[in-house]
């Protein structure tokens, strides 16, 4: 028995390496290691006394669970260094209903997480809203100038043709592909038509973004994709991916168009 | 229909984005309302979700930094320049006190009104709140504090200030106002505001007495 605590309390003599108590059914500390007493004042034997008022509930709920033999839960505990210090408390039952509990100091590891919100929260003091918002208004206008430079247009059931205007780049394949395999997907499309007429400067990565929704294209197809209207030089470059069996060239619009209704 | 617990949601994940988006799909409602009625009953439910054991302090962290961007944000959308009343107010949270999101809400009202306002936002040392209040001399001080264990130098603040010269109105808001009287910890003279509403119907009372002050 310590002679600091006059009630039932014992101390558990192994070196532990987490503070660590054990409780009677009713909340009374009757055992408790040397680091428990380090961080908690134990003059008080119950549980409550150590708790702070507002996690005191918590820990009544959920200290019982029939499902897990060990609960896991973050409590406000009073330590010597503060009255209110996070703890992560885990808690096991016995067959004699006392309550084992380990108790993980959690402050510190938060530390960094507070200092990292911290300079956000300096960040956001500094952000110019009205900056920002014009900027988030460029982005948009963008990127529905994106969609307008590739245009999905259905001429049959079947059949559905995307004329690319402008740069071929790669954030307006991006914004293209998105909006062109929503559409493919939603339809039933047999022959789907690139027209590269009126294309002007092919940006390498543009090439290799429009290459992947090339093969995706045809996936979802099952069919070679048409590609019209290109100029030999962007035809080399496409050449160069090797995708035969995933598009062939066609001269024109209307030379695909007599094909297909001749049939 | 608009639902707390779905923007407490966008906290936790701290999608800004989503957020803010969120809160414009509902009815527009005045700053202050978005405030009261929405924001706070968000973070009402975070602290509901850790009670339950359902999310940790680590969370908490991220959805505060999301909600104050909404908070910041809206205050900048809707605060259309007001015409300044050249009154001065400051606002501060007690030495160790971390909870600024209502205090931040309650800065944001008070420029909507026109007021001057200085915002020191959490943890802020008592000789440091002396002497900026001695030397800019604001009408308001608005104080704000959530932890209980806080509450002793609630007291020492209040005394500091109503020595000054030229003595500010002290206004105390924040958690605690709701649950506890805070009159033992307080001058016969502070005004303790529970909520945003009271805090307007506050400041417009103030502000006419002022006005007729002025007059006289
Ligand atoms: C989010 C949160 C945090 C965030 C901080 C949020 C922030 N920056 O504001 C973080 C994660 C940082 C945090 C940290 C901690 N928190 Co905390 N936190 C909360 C939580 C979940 C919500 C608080 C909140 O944002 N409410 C929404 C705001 C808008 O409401 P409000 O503050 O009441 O303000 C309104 C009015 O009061 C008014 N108002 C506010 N100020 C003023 C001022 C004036 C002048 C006026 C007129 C009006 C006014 O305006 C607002 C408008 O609606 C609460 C739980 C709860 N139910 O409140 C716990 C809670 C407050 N936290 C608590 C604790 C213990 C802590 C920690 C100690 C935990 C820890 N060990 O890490 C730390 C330390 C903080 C410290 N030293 O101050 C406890 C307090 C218990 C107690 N005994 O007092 C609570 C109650 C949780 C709990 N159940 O245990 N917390």
């Amino acid at each position: 028995m310590n002679k600091q605590n006059p009630n039932k309390m014992q101390h558990f003599n192994e070196q532990l390496p987490l503070p660590f108590l054990k409780l009677d059914k009713d909340g009374t500390i009757i055992l408790y290691s040397t680091l428990a007493m380090e961080h908690f004042d134990l003059s008080e034997d119950h549980i409550k006394h150590i708790v702070d008022n507002e996690s005191y509930e918590k820990l009544l709920r959920y200290s019982s669970n029939d499902k897990a033999p060990v609960v896991r839960m973050e409590l406000n505990m009073k330590s010597r260094t503060s009255p209110v210090t996070l703890y992560e408390v885990y808690l096991t039952w016995d067959n004699e209903l006392h309550a084992s509990m380990i108790l993980l100091p959690k402050d510190q590891s938060n530390m960094q997480l507070i200092e990292k919100m911290m300079s956000l929260q300096k960040r956001l003091a500094e952000t110019d809203f009205e900056l920002y918002e014009q900027r988030e208004e460029l982005e948009q206008i963008l990127s529905r100038l994106h969609e307008l430079s590739g245009p999905f247009i259905p001429l049959t059931d079947k059949m559905c043709l995307i004329p690319l205007f402008g740069d071929v780049t790669e954030e307006k394949i991006n914004v293209i592909s998105h909006s062109c395999l929503q559409s493919v997907f939603a339809g039933e499309y047999e022959d789907v038509l690139i027209d590269f007429t009126a294309v002007g400067n092919v940006e390498d990565k543009g090439i290799e973004q429009f290459v992947r929704l090339l093969k995706t294209l045809h996936v979802m197809t099952g069919k070679i994709i048409k590609i019209i209207g290109i100029k030999p030089h962007t035809a080399k470059t496409l050449n160069k991916y090797a995708l035969e069996g995933f598009m062939e060239f066609n001269q024109s619009l209307k030379q695909v168009l007599q094909t297909h209704f001749t049939k | 229909m608009y639902c707390p617990k779905e923007l407490a949601g966008y906290f936790l994940e701290g999608n800004t984005v989503k957020a803010w988006k969120y809160i414009n799909e509902q009815e527009k409602l005045t700053l202050l309302d978005t405030y009261h009625a929405m924001i706070t009953p968000a973070m009402q439910h975070i602290g509901y979700l850790w009670e339950t054991n359902e999310i940790s302090v680590a969370d908490e962290h991220l959805a505060t930094v999301t909600c104050d961007y909404v908070v910041s944000r809206l205050a900048h959308a809707r605060l259309a320049s007001p015409e300044k009343n050249n009154r001065k107010a400051m606002f501060l949270c007690l030495e160790g006190e971390q909870h600024y999101i209502g205090l931040k809400m309650v800065n944001s009202l008070f420029e909507e009104m026109g007021w001057d306002t200085k915002y020191y936002g959490a943890n802020l040392p008592v000789e440091y709140i002396l002497k900026t209040a001695e030397a800019w001399q604001p009408a308001v001080v608005g104080l704000s504090v959530s932890i209980v264990y806080h509450l002793p130098k609630l007291k020492e603040y209040i005394e500091e200030l109503s020595k000054l010269p030229n003595p500010p109105v002290v206004i105390v808001g924040g958690r605690l106002t709701e649950k506890y009287d805070l009159k033992p910890y307080c001058s016969e003279n502070t005004i303790i505001l529970k909520d945003l509403k009271e805090m307007r119907e506050w400041l417009n009372y103030e502000q006419t007495k002022s006005k007729q002050d002025a007059a006289l």
